[in-house]
């Protein structure tokens, strides 16, 4: 048997909640892992091209610890529980604020359950018992440190970047080039140009804390998704880092205090060529890739190298489907993921992305996609040869494009 | 006030004359009780009852007492009459039901007696309407044989420590269990939803507890679908009394305070679903 307490004091319970809010905009389902280093929060998205993890180190809780009554010595409780049971529990962020002194939470294997409680002004005590699920652990690989392109910035600057774009805007390009960042909106193909209302900012790179461009490139990302983590951010008023390559490579923001480090992956349209009216426009695609059909979350595992440039934390989780998809088969799954220098391993032939940009760091990197992809293209020349990791149902009509976002790199 | 120059001769009709100033101190009241759409009218020289009930095991009441109009006339003992009530509200709010200040619906409530329709008057910055809504003979309220020398345990919490737990009842559960004790928990809501189960506990040395007289431990449920709309009145209301009977009946009372500050009283009787132990 496992279990794990934990007591969190008041304001603290208000970011706990603002961090189970940032989580539900990415997924249904929330992923518990409490470890040694902490306890991690983690959601991800149907399509798995977003992930997002929170990790609170016990030095956010008045009180953090493992019960070890497990025969297997080390072994920790990996629960899942509904996102939709959780999130009722945080959601008056201002009614805890003001109403909650101190808050407890324990898992134990025994019952099953997740205990949550909240003791308020007045005396008054709200448990909650939650069933959860056993279930795998659900992590992202993700080598920031190979990365070519850095931002960091302070919340507040992406905050404000992104409070231009309407809220029903579902993707938004970052273009980096040697001497400025922009940010526009992301179009799909076959809207009416002549109705769609284009933005576009640009920053100097003077305005970030850091920057490095090591490749320009175009990334177009679910910027939906990252709301609820950029309000976290900017509620804790910290510094957001972002690593990313090429297009069609994931992109990964990042912020850390002392207390608590939250991550998000999202994985990038292959196709970013859509561009804003300053380009001609020519006949659009029949069908623009759009974020929640784009390739999902790399796994990246990578041996480190010695060189990692500075303020860039290395990042490396592993990646495991969480879902157990049919198609992929384990061993080969494992193959993949350990470490490797040689290209040809990558199983991507050139013609298959043509769009793909490689750089020396980008070679190195062996990438594991969760495909998006319906179980129709299992015959498909492309996904024999990439490890599926979970089905998603595509429309027809992108079967094309399907082919042709195969894994980069 | 147009309403007021009504001649006398006209009232020589009705058996109860009902005048407001504001009609929001009869409306929001009667907010509290709408979850089914006909209501019981029962009026009395102390004033106005207007009950709802639903499937026969709930019923809730509103008092409206005789002083909180500004005329209260009834030339018999007790005039009863069923409507819809829904169709009252709307005609009540019929102006808009904004709440600018300074400016409120005047009602004049007439009823002719057993046949007639109810008749509302209703002015705001001069615009009259007349309403008539059709009534029924009313049906005979449920006596629910709660009487207080029966009552084995009462509790009255200030409204402000309910309101939030009740708004955020887990809907997935099909009951709300009411656990009442001399003893830990004192008072526990809990309900048992898909996901899992919750407690909600006031212990009764809270500041919140006006008072805690609990003889015994009882432990009822109650249907969450007869419950819930409870939740207006509560909303509505500053102090809430609790109590249960030897039977597990509930018995939750609201003190309310209208617009001008005066005092109503909105009472909710439920049967208990199953008795546990």
């Amino acid at each position: 048997m496992a279990t794990m307490s934990c007591v969190l004091e008041g304001n603290r319970v208000k970011a706990f909640g603002k961090a189970i809010h940032a989580l539900s905009r990415i997924g249904e389902e929330l992923w518990l892992d409490p470890m040694v280093k902490g306890l991690a929060l983690r959601s991800v998205n149907s399509a798995h091209s977003a992930y997002t993890c929170f990790l609170f180190s016990p030095m956010f809780f008045q009180h953090y610890s493992l019960g070890s009554g497990s025969e297997q010595g080390s072994a920790t409780i990996k629960c899942k529980l509904l996102m939709k049971s959780v999130l009722p529990l945080f959601r008056g962020l201002n009614s805890i604020e003001r109403n909650v002194e101190r808050s407890q939470i324990s898992i134990s294997t025994p019952s099953d359950r997740v205990t949550i409680q909240f003791f308020c002004r007045h005396g008054i005590t709200k448990t909650h018992n939650l069933h959860f699920q056993e279930s795998e652990a659900l992590q992202a690989e993700f080598a920031s440190h190979l990365c070519p392109n850095v931002l960091k910035a302070p919340a507040r600057l992406l905050g404000d970047m992104v409070m231009h774009f309407p809220v029903f805007q579902e993707e938004i390009t970052l273009s980096m080039m040697p001497l400025s960042v922009s940010f526009r909106n992301y179009c799909e193909a076959g809207n009416d140009h002549m109705k769609m209302m284009y933005t576009e900012m640009s920053l100097h790179p003077d305005e970030f804390d850091y920057f490095q461009v090591g490749v320009d490139s175009d990334i177009t990302f679910c910027l939906k998704e990252l709301r609820g983590f950029l309000s976290f951010a900017e509620s804790h008023s910290l510094p957001v880092s972002v690593h990313f390559g090429a297009t069609g490579n994931p992109v990964r923001f990042y912020i850390k205090d002392m207390v608590l480090e939250a991550t998000v992956v999202l994985a990038t349209l292959m196709d970013s060529e859509k561009r804003g009216p300053s380009q001609p426009i020519g006949p659009p695609n029949p069908t623009s890739p759009r974020c929640a059909d784009a390739a999902a979350l790399p796994a990246v595992s990578y041996e480190a190298d010695g060189s990692k440039p500075q303020d860039i934390p290395a990042v490396t989780e592993l990646i495991t489907s969480s879902q157990g998809s049919p198609i992929i088969n384990p061993p080969a799954l494992m193959q993949l993921l350990s470490p490797v220098d040689d290209p040809d391993r990558l199983g991507v032939s050139d013609e298959a992305c043509p769009s793909a940009t490689t750089t020396p760091a980008s070679t190195m990197i062996c990438s594991l996609l969760f495909r998006a992809l319906s179980s129709e293209q299992d015959d498909d020349g492309c996904a024999a040869r990439l490890p599926v990791l979970a089905c998603h149902s595509d429309a027809e009509e992108d079967m094309e494009e399907d082919y042709r976002r195969s894994p980069s790199l | 006030m147009p309403l007021s120059t009504q001649s006398q001769a006209d009232d020589e009709q009705y058996v109860l004359v009902a005048s407001l100033d504001n009609a929001r101190n009869l409306s929001n009241i009667l907010k509290a009780i709408t979850f089914k759409d006909h209501a019981i009218f029962n009026a009395t020289p102390n004033g106005l009852k207007v009950t709802v009930e639903d499937s026969k095991c709930l019923q809730a009441n509103a008092f409206i007492q005789a002083e909180i109009f500004q005329e209260f006339t009834i030339k018999e003992d007790l005039v009863g009459f069923q409507v819809n009530l829904t169709v009252l509200l709307d005609c009540l709010n019929i102006f808009g039901g904004s709440s600018v200040p300074g400016v409120s619906t005047a009602l004049r409530m007439c009823y002719g007696g057993y046949g007639f329709p109810l008749t509302l008057f209703l002015e705001e910055g001069g615009v009259v309407t007349v309403c008539k809504i059709n009534t029924q003979e009313p049906d005979e309220p449920i006596d629910f044989e709660f009487c207080s020398t029966n009552v084995t345990n009462k509790v009255i919490l200030q409204s402000e420590s309910l309101k939030e737990p009740f708004s955020e009842l887990d809907m997935t559960s099909e009951v709300l269990q009411i656990t009442m004790s001399p003893s830990q928990p004192y008072f526990r809501l809990s309900t048992f939803g898909n996901s899992g189960n919750a407690h909600y506990d006031y212990p009764k040395d809270s500041d919140m507890m006006e008072l805690f007289q609990c003889t015994k431990t009882q432990t009822n449920r109650y249907k969450m679908s007869l419950l819930k709309p409870s939740t207006k009145a509560l909303a509505l209301s500053c102090k809430v009394s609790v109590r249960t009977d030897s039977r597990g009946f509930l018995s939750l009372q609201y003190l309310v305070r209208n617009d001008d500050g005066q005092i109503c009283f909105v009472e909710y009787y439920c049967c208990p679903d199953e008795e546990v132990e």
